[in-house]
């Protein structure tokens, strides 16, 4: 300020700055206490939003991370197998390792309990050989509590070593009632078994995982519980203190035989958090649209601020208020909302984050991983988030016009230009800058993602957003003369002079139409993403599931689940005289360069028979799938081959168990169950490399003319009693599939639905300053006859066109957007191709709704015009 | 009146020190009571279920050792040890004491978990160094299940492991010992040496009253050994004389023994003994002890209570755990004009092993002196003395947690 104190005399006040803000600004704020409390809300609920996302996307990595770590205990490294773990046999060719450290292998599993109380909880098994594990984590059992020192490690193995023993955690056993020597029922996979609780571990190391749902078991009676005799999930490392784990790993990577593979623990953390990267990215982006609206809000307040007070702000030029001063007051005033609407969208973020979670949740356990059940807490990095953006992104949006406000000349104050400007001229930024951005969107529409996030994607979507925004001018001025043209026939006289008002407040309505135009516009383009996802879902679920019935164990509650039918199950189904074929699919997860995949086999003589794939390439697939069977061929998901660039003829290299081995690509076949990918090997050369495994679900295929329903009873009432097992029909599997589709999209919606109050809460303040603004007018119009009823049903009107034309624009831009969704950032995230469909009814719909929504926002204003008293003065 | 001596994690504390028993009479008695004891001790935390001892296989006097099938694992019965002790020199007479042994404990004869996982026996292993040069003492110990094939012992052959150490015999008729643990182990050839010495009668070592309250029981007693040993990451090529004890079984002991002192000598007349008393918690010996005399002729002896007596001389306070061992005694046997004095070759030989077996005792090479008549006589050896630290044996049989 110092160079313009020299040109210029100070105010006559000690602090200047602080005068004229608390008169300029701060009173002014108090007289207008609704358009501020709009804008602080419109922002809080830009922040909330954000914040919430962002702590229901941490809390399911880190909920995973805490577990991990907390499970992990010491181990430094970890020996695992080509997925699904290893023969117990091979432990034998890892003798060598007790040069670098002690082992203990371990079986890891979930199982679902049942408690007296008819809750139900996912429980984390741990099997460990004890006599080797209590140096790798920290168990403390209630019963050895008064020693504080773990119990020696054979009385524990005594504890455990009956096949039915279980040790649960405190936390578990009280939030149930459970005792040592209380039974406790679980599902695992089909099959229900009854263990009984033989100890309780104190709330640390591995037993504070989860919220306590933890337990541990013999190795030996969880292999036998969990159906994996003969196999050990991983082999847990704990190196010796001198050793480093840099040198270890490269030593023991370099001599592990063929098939094994040594990583750190949190491997399997960075591999999920990499798998929900692009879930989580796309959350993060749909955030961020609230906070958008939420800044625009800020814009137009500022705007609005500055456009009202131009004479004031000319009278305080000409008393010696410099450039500098103008701008700061209405930076300060951006700051001021900016500052209330972060720390009210701090608390309102930390109460969203639990619904975030809530819906994200259904998402995740489907498709994913367990998710958490608590968000994380607000810590201090949520409150330098809130801020430390919130604030200078405000300022940022106020600087324009800001700005602005500091070129008002003193002369116009004086000349009596105290008004906005209301004749609507095309400035350079209007006429340029929509064709520049549309260039550029479609520039990077067309560039790649950057490491499967596709950066470029919402960079075009962006540049949409902003040439929309800046053509919204252009927009109101063209509707309003055939506004005029139409109003003037048929319409009455208060749509006539709504349209007028409109028409002549261009500068003043546009950012607000801008704001709400572009939230549209993005509800749009994702309903019509979403839309079109369901179709092609709906369609490849139609031309894909062909069984007539699917089996899978009660407890398969996702793709990732590693949950499997028990033989008796499988025997009992296939042999069933009704049955014409049996599928049986098997999977589990795979390490496929760092990122999660799904390793699967199915037989693909049955499948080419009765059902089908739809093939992305090569054009004969069919006949490509037969020539694969008994080579060492694969068939890959179009999202595994997007994500990791391969083609049919490609070859990729798989970790098996008798080493690695490359398979060559025969097929790409289109999947929407999973977005890291799925290779899937025929029966024949699966039981080559990887053996014999039971399956995880069964495709039944039924003697012609069968009712699917009648033999589905028949089937379950032939299983064991004890049997867990879904049987879908194929009718309702699809239901469930679309189900489960329509759960996902939930959380979008929400996200959506606050977007667009937000920017409809700009319209109203808009609304409101308008009249604030016409006060003169409006008593003018009221003292040439108009009648309260008529000014209100104006200012309705007024609203609603707005509505009209923000809808109208939404819609293009949406489409357009849409495309870029589709097309684009799908494919860059998840790896899979939408057939685009346009939902026009359901545009219809919701065009309809936004104009009854804006039209009723406009309520409260036209009230409020409606009470101005008549006058002359105008 | 002996007492044990607190500082055990699992023992009651009883009093600070131990009072040294006056010498006393062996009754006469044929019976042997050998470190089965220790191997007692290992089970007595497993579960006890009801009827165990149907599952397992009871000594039988019908039974004929057989050599070398009997060196190899009895699996059917529920206790089975293997146990190496020796003193051994390198060309520089820097001398050396060594103890491997490797125990079996049956707890599930035939388990429901068909898991490879699922633990019929545990396998614990105990092995100790005495440098007698510089007086230090290593040991160490190994606890596991059989699993994958981690430890174990097999019944065709005699080969018996812990991880990687283990203990077999060899096609050229010699007994193979390799084990170490970080800086310090052993690896040695022990040639069989003399005829395997049967305690008992004809190796069936009578326990109790009841048919069937019995173990089978024999010694190698002089078996010439050569091999490398390795302390503090430094080989030395060393030869001398080892002994082997191997007994298996499945009923075991009264409850009111706290423990026993034990001894394996080498005298340089040719003579081998075993001898060992079992102290009562009342503070007198139970009516189980005595040995075996082993004579240069080959001829062997059994000795019972009446014949030999023990006195402890001189004792030694572990600083670990706070026990006071008697490391030296002197030892009567009247009727074969034997008086030697027996004396530890460095005090700390005291193993404390709280994950296999969980008890602290102490075993070690002894250095014995004496005469035989009017004739010097001198030998080499070694002396397990168990009850003396830590868990009551009393306690061990009682109810076996400890808790």
């Amino acid at each position: 300020m110092k160079g313009d104190e020299a040109a210029f005399p100070r105010p006559p006040q000690s602090r200047p700055f602080v005068f004229l803000f608390r008169t300029f600004i701060l009173r002014r704020i108090r007289e207008e206490k609704l358009r501020a409390l709009a804008t602080v809300l419109g922002v809080a609920l830009g922040i909330a939003v954000v914040l919430a996302v962002r702590m229901a996307n941490q809390s399911s990595v880190r909920s995973f991370e805490t577990a991990l770590q907390m499970v992990a205990g010491k181990t430094s490294l970890e020996i695992v197998g080509p997925g699904s773990g290893m023969r117990e046999e091979r432990l034998l060719e890892l003798d060598w390792l007790g040069r670098f450290g002690q082992i203990s292998p371990v079986i890891e599993g979930e199982a679902r309990a049942s408690f007296p109380s008819g809750e139900r909880e996912w429980l984390k098994i741990l099997g460990v050989d004890i006599l080797r594990d209590e140096t790798f984590r920290d168990y403390r059992l209630v019963r050895f509590a008064d020693r504080q020192e773990p119990p020696a490690p054979r009385k524990f193995l005594e504890l455990l070593s009956d096949p039915g023993a279980i040790v649960l955690t405190q936390k578990l056993a009280r939030r149930h009632n459970l005792d040592p020597g209380s039974g406790l029922v679980l599902d695992i996979g089909d099959r229900r078994e009854a263990l009984t609780v033989r100890g309780l571990l104190l709330d640390r190391g591995p037993a504070r995982a989860l919220n306590g749902t933890f337990a541990l078991m013999d190795i030996a009676a969880a292999q036998w519980l969990l159906g994996r005799l003969g196999r050990i999930d991983r082999v847990d490392l704990r190196l010796k203190p001198e050793i480093s784990i840099d040198r270890a790993e490269a030593a023991i990577g370099a001599r592990l035989p063929e098939g094994l593979t040594v990583q750190r623990p949190s491997r399997r953390g960075r591999q999920v958090e990499k798998m929900l990267e692009a879930f989580h990215f796309n959350l993060t982006a749909l955030s961020h649209i609230a906070l958008l609206v939420g800044l625009f809000l800020i814009y137009n307040t500022v705007s609005l601020s500055v456009i009202t007070r131009r004479r004031e702000v000319g009278i305080l030029r000409a008393v010696g208020g410099s450039r500098r001063q103008v701008a700061g007051l209405f930076l300060a005033e951006a700051g001021l909302l900016a500052a209330l609407g972060c720390a009210l969208g701090v608390l309102l973020g930390g109460w969203l984050a639990r619904g975030a979670l809530r819906l994200t949740g259904s998402t995740l356990d489907r498709l994913y991983i367990r998710s958490a059940a608590e968000p994380v807490s607000l810590g201090p990095e949520h409150l330098v988030l809130a801020f430390a953006v919130g604030i200078p992104l405000a300022l940022l949006a106020a600087l324009v016009p800001a700005l602005e406000a500091s070129r008002v000349a003193p002369t116009e104050a004086v000349s009596g230009a105290d008004r906005i400007e209301s004749r609507f001229r095309l400035s350079w930024r209007q006429r340029w800058l929509p064709p520049i951005l549309s260039t550029l969107a479609v520039g990077f529409a067309c560039l790649d993602s950057v490491d499967g996030v596709p950066l470029f994607g919402y960079a075009a979507c962006l540049a949409i957003v902003f040439a929309v925004a800046f053509l919204v001018p252009v927009v109101l001025h063209f509707s309003g003369r055939a506004g005029s043209r139409l109003t003037g026939r048929w319409t009455g006289v208060e749509a006539l002079l709504a349209n007028a008002n409109l028409s002549g407040s261009i500068p003043r309505t546009s950012i607000s139409v801008a704001a709400l135009a572009v939230s549209l516009s993005m509800v749009t383009a994702i309903t019509i993403m979403i839309g079109s996802f369901r179709e092609t879902v709906q369609y490849w679920v139609e031309q894909t599931l062909r069984a007539d019935l699917f089996v899978a164990p009660a407890t398969r509650s996702n793709v990732y689940s590693e949950s499997t039918l028990s033989p008796e199950v499988v025997r009992l189904i296939s042999t069933n005289p009704r049955v014409a074929a049996v599928d049986p699919f098997n999977s589990f997860n795979i390490d496929y360069r760092g990122r999660r995949a799904l390793l699967g086999s199915g037989d693909f003589e049955v499948h080419l028979d009765r059902s089908d794939l739809l093939f992305k390439a090569p054009r004969q697939g069919r006949s490509a799938v037969r020539a694969a069977i008994g080579a060492d061929a694969v068939v890959v998901s179009e999202s595994f081959a997007l994500r990791h660039g391969k083609e049919v003829g490609d070859r990729l290299e798989l970790n098996t168990p008798l080493g690695r081995r490359a398979f060559e690509v025969a097929a790409v076949y289109y999947d929407y169950s999973s977005d890291q990918g799925v290779v899937v090997l025929d029966r024949s050369t699966f039981r080559k490399y990887y053996g014999d495994r039971p399956p995880r679900s069964l495709a039944v295929y039924l003697e012609e003319g069968l009712d699917p329903e009648r033999v589905r009873a028949e089937i379950l009432a032939a299983l064991p009693p004890e049997s867990r097992v879904f049987v879908h029909t194929n009718a309702s599997l699809k239901t469930e599939v679309l189900r489960i589709f329509d759960n996902t999209f939930t959380i979008t919606y929400a996200l959506e639905i606050i977007a667009v109050a937000v920017a409809i809460l700009g319209v109203a303040t808009t609304l409101v300053t308008l009249i604030l603004d016409r006060k003169p007018e409006l008593a003018l119009l009221r003292w040439a006859g108009a009648e309260q009823r008529q000014i209100r049903k104006m200012v309705i009107i007024e609203a609603g066109l707005l509505g009209a034309v923000s809808q109208g624009l939404g819609v293009m831009a949406g489409i357009l957007l849409s495309l870029i969704l589709v097309f684009v950032i799908n494919v860059q995230s998840f790896g899979w191709t939408i057939q685009f469909h346009l939902p026009a009814g359901f545009l219809l719909q919701s065009s309809l709704l936004i104009l009854l929504a804006t039209a009723l926002s406009g309520i409260y204003p036209a009230f409020r015009a409606g009470r101005m008293p008549p006058s002359r003065e105008a | 009146m002996l007492r044990r001596v607190p500082g055990g994690r699992f023992g009651p504390s009883c009093g600070p020190d131990v009072e040294l028993r006056r010498p006393v009479k062996f009754r006469a008695s044929r019976r042997s009571r050998p470190r089965l004891l220790l191997a007692a001790a290992l089970i007595a935390c497993l579960p006890a279920g009801a009827g165990w001892a149907q599952n397992w296989r009871q000594a039988r006097p019908d039974y004929r050792l057989q050599f070398p099938r009997d060196h190899a694992s009895h699996p059917e019965y529920r206790i089975e040890w293997w146990y190496y002790t020796g003193n051994l020199a390198d060309s520089s007479s820097r001398r050396f004491g060594f103890q491997l042994t490797f125990f079996r404990v049956g707890v599930r004869a035939r388990p429901e978990n068909p898991s490879r996982w699922a633990v019929r026996d545990l396998f614990m292993a105990h092995l100790a160094l005495s440098d007698l040069e510089t007086g230090r003492f290593h040991f160490a110990e190994r606890l596991n299940r059989a699993g994958p094939g981690w430890a174990g012992a097999s019944t065709k052959t005699y080969r018996v492991w812990n991880e990687s150490w283990e203990a077999g015999l060899g096609s050229d008729g010699r007994h193979r010992l390799r084990a170490r643990d970080g800086d310090f182990g052993i690896d040695l050839e022990l040639e069989p040496g003399r005829r395997p010495l049967l305690h008992g009668q004809a190796g069936l070592s009578q326990k109790g009253s009841r048919e069937g309250n019995a173990s089978h029981y024999y010694s190698l007693t002089r078996m010439p050994t050569r091999g490398r040993i390795r302390i503090d990451g430094q080989e030395f090529e060393v030869g001398g004389l080892g002994w082997m004890d191997h007994e298996f079984g499945t009923s075991f002991l009264g409850p009111e023994q706290i423990g026993w002192d034990w001894f394996a000598l080498q005298l340089d007349n040719g003579q081998d003994l075993m001898l060992f008393q079992i102290r009562r918690s009342d503070g007198r010996l139970a009516p189980y002890s005595g040995g075996t005399l082993l004579e240069a002729s080959g001829q062997s002896y059994a000795l019972g209570g009446s014949d030999v007596t023990m006195e402890p001389a001189r004792t030694w306070q572990s600083p670990h755990s706070g026990a006071r061992y008697p490391i030296q005694w002197r030892l009567s046997l009247p009727g074969r004009k034997l008086r030697l004095t027996v004396t530890a070759a460095q005090p700390d030989q005291e193993l404390r092993t709280p994950r296999s077996t969980q008890v602290t005792y102490w075993e070690g090479a002894v250095v014995v002196t004496g005469t035989r008549g009017a004739d010097p006589v001198a030998g080499r050896g070694y002396l397990e003395m168990t009850g003396y630290a830590g868990r009551s044996m009393a306690d061990v049989f009682r109810g076996g947690s400890g808790e």
